[in-house]
């Protein structure tokens, strides 16, 4: 038969024309063609690379943390690119250090939320009935009260330190994380192959490890890298107000509290913090809004 | 419809229960003796036991607790450690000023944020819609705390055209509203484009068009309505932003309100005024979700014969 | 394809030689590749294929509705009354569209928005078209609801309250609402239960003659053409293989694939053993097999077939065929 009929009268003729590419070759070029998600990707990878450099850009204690009084409120130049605060530190180098701070909470604070809100969701959404009733209305509780709020209240309770500010962070997201996580694995649960793996007599555990997150896995990151962004807002407000990081550790949101008495005549000090927090959760915004559109592609 | 909205507000008692319980129990855990925060220099152990005994300090975590749900069930929010005056008196005083920048933030989002979203919707591959696009990403990424001190630069310092802190008169109020209202705004204006986008493709819309409606009474007779609900919710569900906004805002223009409040007590250390701030807050947003789930039924009559209300 | 013109001033509806291709940055789909269509005034022409074929988007061409900005009309005409459609201004074609044509689409369940009353939806095409007071545009909504047989309380009922028959006669109130020249039926009983798509068959036969209006049945249905129709036009990857008279079609058919079509449907009054299909799938619109576009499929196929597209050749006055195999047919050797 002839080549032309073969590709419309057999089905394996028919299927050779559709060439099947792999799911993430195809979601990363999907992702690649998104102009905006390849812009936060680059500056979000440019932002962790100064967090990671910031020991070579600038000495920690000798430009982030020491008072300098002479060089106090020095206006943007070639030696200070940012200017100088109103102790006379480094504006840049503490922006660097800031960096590594934010992130770095940041991002234990939502693998925290994750853990157990993830722990708590899929429970949830795997079980179904009253288990998942009982969790669910737990974290509903939970969800009448803003992250900031919750996360003060926390804070007020148990102090300022690093750990205890991660932790209460970590524990206002973890209700929101249940939700994402729960519905990602009842969209899962129900899919065919869950059954099949059923009959062949695997156990809870393994169809929730082999299956279920494994499915999940792409909803979820894009729900963390969306997360991240407002975890990292939420530890700037909070040291905006003066109860999240404290001075002296160079944090963003604590440099503009400090800055913002100088605003009015010496109006750089509030700028390079303020644009680093912007950039910062823009990138994320802009990398989770790709990921969500590379892995689920819809006609715009 | 009436016996709907009674059921619900019935049902949001024991939900601000629950968020008390769990605020309650979180700054169980404050350290320090409040005897010593209250009496000051008058402290002697005999003074503080003779408090706590007529505090309820001494009593167990449950007993305070229903104690405290029961005063605060008769409006009784205790009293501040500090001020030693009711804690209701200052939120009174307080919250009426956070009730204002919100609900000016709120009513200029939603006035100009659903029509933005509306014509961007409408006109997906214009200028417009894109500009709207991008103003949308910008503004959830925006730091509300840091716009409030750029448009205090440009608006106070700069062009001396606002002030930039207290709020007496309209013009205290633009600023703030502003600055809080932004991600709320880029939210609406998002979600509201995207809705329209969905409904504009759906079947009764070419319907719509085959009679031959005109395009403009496509958009707001057949597909407004339709695109609403996404909307709705995001204007009710969000005000949880809002009020977690509130506090910086207070912070950074000076507003005596409830979120300054706040943060003040925590810094020190008076619990009950903590306690009745987060209450309140938390009593709003159980209304705001009940307000959304009434509008729903208006806009929507299938939800409305859902609650019973088709044939009033 | 070309049909032979017999007076214009007769004719409801004309198309010719109508291409569209819907674009998309990734691919391009060839919807609609040349097709002609004439209806004259007061008959009825079943359009026949399979999904696919085109059939929908040539009956939207003729509103003006294909779906921009994918969708775009690459040459061709399409004359209602004589005037063309196609350069209409946007103003013309709102009051064209329900007054003078109307369709009647294929899905039930979506067609209708959900939270206007299926009263204020009838009278909606009233109240634009004939410049009536919301009250009348109410009233006269009413009297369509008992034509099309739904009590006239349940105007004030949303949609959702009835079932899919119910809501396809809510649909046809709303085409017949101002009694268009030309309805257009784009399979209107496919997505209805067996029992409740012979009631709407009938309704739509019933009020077509009592309004004497042009229709344009697109159905894959057989049965359904030889019910409803005077003439049929078979549709295949966007053309016109095809057209005559009922009788044309299902006593004399020629084409390759109308016979395939006939000889696909199950008869009772024949004992076979097997069913026959037509051998292999639709094609990829997307990738249009070179030549004739049925070659692939066709038991009769030669060496021509897959080298150029056969011509339009009339078989008789009313009976044309698009195949190489009737190139040099006359009409004395049928």
């Amino acid at each position: 038969m002839d080549e032309t009929v073969q590709k419309y009268t057999t089905r394996k003729g028919f299927f050779k024309q559709y060439k099947k590419k792999s799911r993430l070759q195809e979601t990363w070029n999907r992702f690649l063609r998104n102009k905006l998600a390849v812009i936060g990707l680059f500056i979000f990878v440019f932002i962790i690379l100064a967090a990671v450099a910031a020991p070579l850009i600038a000495n920690y204690d000798t430009d982030a943390i020491r008072v300098n009084v002479p060089s106090r409120l020095q206006s943007p130049s070639a030696k200070h690119i940012f200017g100088t605060d109103e102790l006379g530190r480094d504006i840049m180098a503490r922006i660097v250090h800031g960096a590594r701070i934010s992130l770095v909470v940041g991002c234990a604070a939502i693998a925290v939320a994750l853990f157990i809100g993830g722990a708590l969701g899929a429970i949830a959404g795997y079980s179904g009935g009253k288990i998942d009733d009982v969790i669910m209305r737990c974290m509903d509780v939970f969800l009448c009260l803003p992250d900031v709020l919750l996360a003060l209240a926390i804070v007020a309770a148990f102090g300022t330190n690093l750990v205890n500010l991660t932790i209460a962070i970590g524990l206002a997201f973890t209700p929101k994380f249940s939700r994402v996580v729960r519905s990602a694995v009842m969209t899962v649960r129900g899919v065919e192959y869950v059954e099949a793996a059923r009959t062949i007599g695997a156990t809870n555990t393994q169809i929730i490890t082999n299956h279920v997150l494994i499915n999940c896995f792409g909803p979820i990151m894009v729900q963390v890298t969306l997360y991240v962004a407002s975890a990292i807002l939420t530890i700037a407000a909070m040291s905006f107000i003066g109860l999240g990081i404290q001075a002296p550790i160079p944090e963003w949101g604590n440099m503009l509290a400090s800055g913002r008495v100088y605003m009015r005549d010496h109006a750089y000090i509030v700028m390079a913090p303020g644009l680093a927090i912007f950039l910062t959760i823009l990138s994320l915004n802009l990398l989770g809004d790709g990921l969500r559109d590379a892995l689920d592609p819809r006609l715009k | 419809m009436s016996k709907f909205v009674v059921k619900r507000l019935i049902a949001m008692i024991p939900v601000v229960l629950a968020v008390t319980f769990v605020v309650f129990t979180i700054m169980w855990f404050v350290p320090g003796d409040p005897t010593n925060i209250i009496l000051g220099n008058e402290w002697s152990e005999a003074a503080s036991a003779e408090l706590k005994a007529e505090l309820g300090l001494d009593q167990s975590f449950l007993v305070q607790f229903f104690r405290y749900a029961t005063n605060l069930v008769q409006g009784d929010f205790g009293m501040s450690y500090i001020t030693r005056a009711p804690v209701r008196e200052q939120l009174m005083a307080r919250f009426p000023n956070t009730l204002v920048v919100v609900a000016g933030a709120m009513l200029f989002c939603v006035c100009v944020g659903v029509p933005i979203g509306v014509y961007s919707g409408v006109r997906p591959y214009s200028l417009f819609s894109n500009f709207t696009m991008v103003a949308g990403l910008l503004g959830i990424s925006f730091p509300i705390f840091w716009l409030g001190l750029l448009l205090i630069l440009l608006f106070s310092v700069h062009l001396r055209w606002l002030p930039s802190s207290g709020l007496d008169g309209f013009a205290s109020l633009i600023l703030p509203s502003l600055a809080l209202g932004s991600n709320y705004m880029a939210n609406i204006m998002r979600i509201q484009r995207s809705s329209m986008l969905e409904v504009i493709r759906q079947d009764y819309i070419r319907t719509a068009k085959a009679k031959g409606v005109t395009a403009r009474d496509v958009v707001v007779k057949h597909a407004l309505q339709n695109s609403m609900m996404p909307t709705i919710t995001v204007i009710g569900m969000d005000i949880g932003t809002l009020l977690g906004g509130v506090v910086l805002t207070e912070t950074v223009f000076s507003i005596p309100g409830t979120g300054r409040l706040l943060v003040e007590s925590i810094n020190k250390r008076d619990t009950p005024t903590v306690l009745g701030c987060l209450v309140i807050m938390a009593v709003c947003i159980a209304i705001s979700n009940l307000m959304v789930d009434i509008v729903y039924a208006y806009v929507d009559p299938r939800i409305k014969a859902q609650y019973g209300g088709g044939k009033d | 394809m070309e049909i032979k013109k017999i007076n214009e001033q007769e004719n409801t509806l004309e198309i010719k030689n109508l291409v569209i291709h819907y674009i998309s940055d990734e691919e391009v789909v060839k919807a609609v590749n040349g097709v002609n269509i004439i209806i004259k005034a007061g008959k009825t022409l079943g359009l026949v294929g399979e999904t696919g074929a085109g059939k929908t988007t040539t009956a939207l061409s003729i509103l003006n509705l294909v779906p921009e900005p994918q969708g775009k009309i690459l040459s061709g005409e399409v004359l209602l009354q004589g005037r063309s459609v196609l350069s209409m201004s946007e103003r013309e074609l709102e009051v064209m569209r329900g007054d003078k044509v109307a369709m009647i689409f294929q899905d039930p369940m979506t067609s209708l928005n959900p939270v206007h009353t299926v009263g204020r939806q009838i009278a909606e095409s009233i109240e634009i078209h004939r410049k009536v007071s919301k009250q009348q545009a109410l009233k006269q909504a009413k009297e369509m609801l008992e034509l099309v047989g739904i009590p006239s309380e349940r105007s004030n009922e949303y949609p959702y309250q009835f079932s899919g028959g119910m809501k396809q006669r809510v649909d046809i109130a709303i085409a017949l609402a101002c009694s268009p020249d030309l309805l257009i039926a784009d399979e209107p009983t496919t997505a209805l239960d067996v029992t409740i798509q012979a009631q709407v068959l009938k309704l739509i036969n019933e009020l077509r003659q009592e309004y004497h209006m042009s229709m344009l049945m697109i159905t894959h249905d057989l049965g359904i053409v030889a019910e409803v129709c005077d003439e049929v036009s078979i549709a295949y990857a966007g053309r016109i293989i095809e057209h005559g008279t009922l009788e044309d079609i299902f006593d004399h058919m020629r084409h390759p694939y109308t016979k395939g079509l006939f000889n696909a449907l199950p008869d009772i009054g024949v004992k076979r053993s097997e069913l026959k299909p037509i051998k292999g799938l639709m094609p990829d619109p997307t990738n249009l097999p070179s030549g004739c576009p049925f070659h692939p499929r066709c038991d009769y196929v030669m060496e021509v077939c897959s080298q150029s597209l056969p011509e339009n050749k009339w078989l008789s006055e009313t009976h044309c065929v698009e195949c190489h195999l009737y190139k040099d047919t006359n009409e004395s050797m049928l």
